[in-house]
């Protein structure tokens, strides 16, 4: 029988966490929530020499202290002591900056063991570590280490193999030296007030240094669990002008203590180029925004070179293998109500994931590689002034922006931001942007019907995108990002790196793989809705459910300026924007054999013709509100599910964008029945 | 504050780009502290600030990393600037 040993990876932002993570695990890991909280939770599995390890990716982190939601998952976690071995990653490159994290866990009872990880970028930064003396120094494994080489990870299994079988402990001494000073210190009187208090596996210093950089959960469970006296006099000290500037001193004493270690056991040459001509640019408030674009649009571009194969993949596919179940179907005499559900739900439905998860996986692929060479940190930092104005941090310019390229490929990079609230707002904002297929639909539509206005269209619809920010952020950014809660940016600009192809590919391959096949489902369970109300034996739409239901409700429909065939069109956007040109194409023109949403034939040549004949210009104009801001698609609606966690604000947005373009569609109806 | 007796401890955010000098103060609430020590910058430390052009977040330069602060609460962050 083999042995589960759980260590647990802690490491701050930039760290090499999730590399180190993704190449201990491969495909052996899951990804969900904590319970009871939206930070996700990514666990894996590995075995070496008969144990078998479980990998918890703590979520990342600039220290311990409980601000966030994702620092109070961490600390939580550690406080309960679960882990076999906390294994804390920091950047070699940044060596004092990063070694906060290992100061800030001093003091709590659990086996450790350092990695100083991207130890090839020191060394080629001129730095000297030595780190068998800072072993040494710390009493605990301390492994120099490269998380993004594969060749170098046998290093890694033997040295943890090693703080495994050994457990050790970080020698508290030298940091608590620094700490007390005298015997008049804060931190001292603290520590010697709780006295006996045993909480959690953590030493009474720790304790002492977290009440002063006023840690509310700590500070709940000492006053839970103090005599009163004891208690006040704790809040006492904490009240007193010295314990208020607690948390900068305890900051000090800890980067005291970390230069103290590595006085002895590094030796650096001071950096000749930290800010180059690059990042001057990059930074620039005119220049760097400019820059910025350009850098996008090229990353768009490379997205749709990327989806091209996956597009032609499901595209192509379509019409083949369509065309084999009707011949094999009639071969075997197959009733032609089963080769139409085999083909607009099972082929159809397949292919049609093929082609959106294509782009899903080259927008993730391409934003990875900005992020992971560096880039991304500056063009957050180009934007930040636009974004705070909305309340959100410039990290959230990176999704923005990508949906561009497809909104529920996007809506996945809503993760980089640091709050919920922060997410919420952005995913909100996020789907009033349109991607490629709703520009599309959307110039066809004005151009179709408006001629040679529709130039005009297109820029009111980008001043209406504007809008609907203003909008959003009166609705749901105050309540999301109150005030008092919006923090300006602090953020690290890291340095540089050259990014590793293959394994963010391999990465961003196994989690689109997540997504493939949840969306096959959800895309299946549809179709096959639609095919059920859409369904007619003879090909005549009369004889379908979806027909007699459309026209029973068309009264209302008629309301904001949609007749029943161009409500279903509306309907079947939400499902995909071809899709909702499929539909038109279907019931205006009467081609093909019954409306499906997995058309890919989307408008048939002369479709533009026979809408402008048959619908009116108020219509028209409902119709092209109503796609503006309509809901993104059925791929959209699944990610930001995985994203928010909860039906209810799944639901929340959907509904928020379905009244939007309702109540535009109404607006504009009734406006053109007055002007036209 | 008594600034008027240390004229050369100025706010961060009214230093000007391509300076240097050590961090003297830090101002506001604990979530502040928490945030801006975790990332490296304390009393005491020596920094030069690459960028200031008045509207952009600053940059910082310090323990070997480049950071930005917002404006705001860049402010409450004195420095003795090096002379």
């Amino acid at each position: 029988m083999t042995t589960t040993k759980t260590i647990a990876l802690l490491g701050q932002p930039n760290s090499g966490k999730s590399t180190l993570f993704n190449n201990l695990t491969g495909l052996h890991q899951h990804v969900g929530n904590w319970p009871g909280k939206t930070v996700e939770r990514a666990e894996g599995f590995f075995d070496y020499n008969d144990v078998q390890y479980k990998v918890v990716d703590l979520p990342g982190s600039y220290g311990l202290s409980a601000n966030s939601e994702e620092e109070v998952v961490t600390r939580n976690f550690i406080w309960d002591g679960k882990a076999d071995l906390i294994c804390i990653l920091v950047d070699a490159s940044q060596l004092e900056r990063s070694l906060y994290m290992l100061a800030d866990f001093v003091g709590i009872k659990a086996p450790v063991m350092l990695v100083l990880n991207m130890m090839d970028v020191a060394e080629a930064a001129g730095k000297k570590i030595d780190v068998k003396a800072i072993e040494k120094k710390l009493g605990v494994p301390v492994l120099g280490f490269s998380a993004a080489d594969t060749k170098r990870y046998p290093d890694f299994l033997k040295k943890l193999d090693e703080a495994i079988s050994h457990p050790s402990y970080i020698d508290s001494a030298g940091l608590r030296e620094e700490m007390i000073g005298g015997n008049d210190s804060p931190v001292y009187v603290i520590e010697k007030i709780l006295d006996d208090t045993q909480l959690g596996n953590v030493e009474n210093i720790w304790l002492a240094v977290k009440l002063l950089e006023n840690d509310k959960l700590v500070q709940k469970v000492v006053n839970d669990s103090l005599p009163f006296a004891r208690r006040n006099a704790v809040k006492c000290i904490l009240s007193s002008a010295e314990g208020r500037e607690g948390g900068i001193a305890t900051g000090e004493a800890k980067y005291r203590w970390i230069s103290k270690i590595l006085k002895e056991t590094c030796s650096e040459k001071t950096p000749d180029k930290v800010f180059g001509k690059w990042d001057r640019i990059a930074t620039h408030r005119i220049k760097g925004k400019i820059f910025s674009f350009v850098i996008m649009v090229v990353a768009l571009l490379a997205c749709m070179i990327l989806a091209f194969p996956g597009m032609g993949i499901g595209f192509g596919l379509q019409p083949v293998l369509q065309s084999l179940v009707e011949k094999v179907g009639e071969a075997l005499g197959l009733w032609t109500v089963v080769v139409s559900f085999i083909n607009n739900v099972l082929v159809g439905g397949t292919c049609i994931t093929i082609c959106m998860t294509s782009f899903i996986f080259s927008i993730i692929f391409v934003f990875r590689i900005l992020e992971e060479i560096g880039y991304m940190a500056r063009f957050s930092y180009a934007f930040d002034n636009w974004l705070s104005r909305l309340g959100l941090h410039g990290k959230a310019i990176m999704p923005l922006f990508s949906g561009i390229g497809c909104t529920a490929g996007a809506v996945c990079g809503t993760r980089v931001l640091d709050t919920r609230g922060q997410r919420l707002f952005a995913l909100v904002l996020l789907w009033a942007i349109p991607c490629g297929s709703k520009v599309a639909v959307v110039l066809f539509l004005a151009s179709t019907f408006f001629g040679s206005a529709a130039p005009f269209f297109a820029i009111g619809y980008v001043a209406l995108i504007f809008l609907s920010f203003w909008l959003s952020s009166l609705l749901f950014g105050k309540k999301l990002i109150p005030e008092n809660e919006r923090v300006g940016m602090i953020m690290e600009l890291p340095p540089y790196h050259k990014p590793h192809w293959k394994m963010i590919a391999a990465m961003v391959g196994r989690s689109t793989w997540g997504i493939f096949k949840k969306a096959l489902k959800m895309i299946l369970i549809v179709a096959a809705i639609f095919w059920a109300l859409s369904y007619a034996s003879d090909g005549n739409v009369e004889n379908t459910i979806l027909y007699k239901i459309g026209n029973a409700i068309e009264p209302v429909t008629m309301f904001f300026g949609m007749r029943w065939e161009l409500f279903v069109s509306y309907l079947g956007g939400m499902f995909s924007k071809e899709a909702s040109l499929g539909i038109m194409s279907t019931l205006f023109n009467h081609t093909g054999e019954a409306f499906s949403l997995v058309t890919r034939v989307a408008a048939s040549e002369n479709l533009g013709e026979v809408l402008a004949k048959t619908i009116s210009k108020p219509e028209a104009l409902a119709f092209l509100f109503a796609s503006m801001f309509n809901v993104p698609c059925v791929l959209a609606m699944g990610t930001t599910y995985r994203e928010v966690g909860t039906i209810k604000w799944l639901a929340t947005i959907m509904g928020y964008y379905i009244a939007l373009s309702l109540g535009l569609a109404f607006i504009g109806y009734h406006i053109g029945l007055l002007i036209f | 504050m008594q600034q008027e007796n240390f004229p050369n401890i100025i706010s961060l955010n009214e230093m000007r780009e391509n300076t240097g000098g050590n961090i003297e103060r830090i101002e506001g609430d604990s979530r502040f502290i928490s945030r801006i020590v975790s990332i490296g910058l304390t009393p005491g430390s020596t920094f030069s600030l690459l960028k200031n052009d008045g509207r952009s977040p600053l940059l910082v330069f310090c323990r070997d990393t480049v950071i930005a602060v917002n404006r705001k609460e860049s402010s409450q962050i004195l420095a003795k600037v090096n002379a």
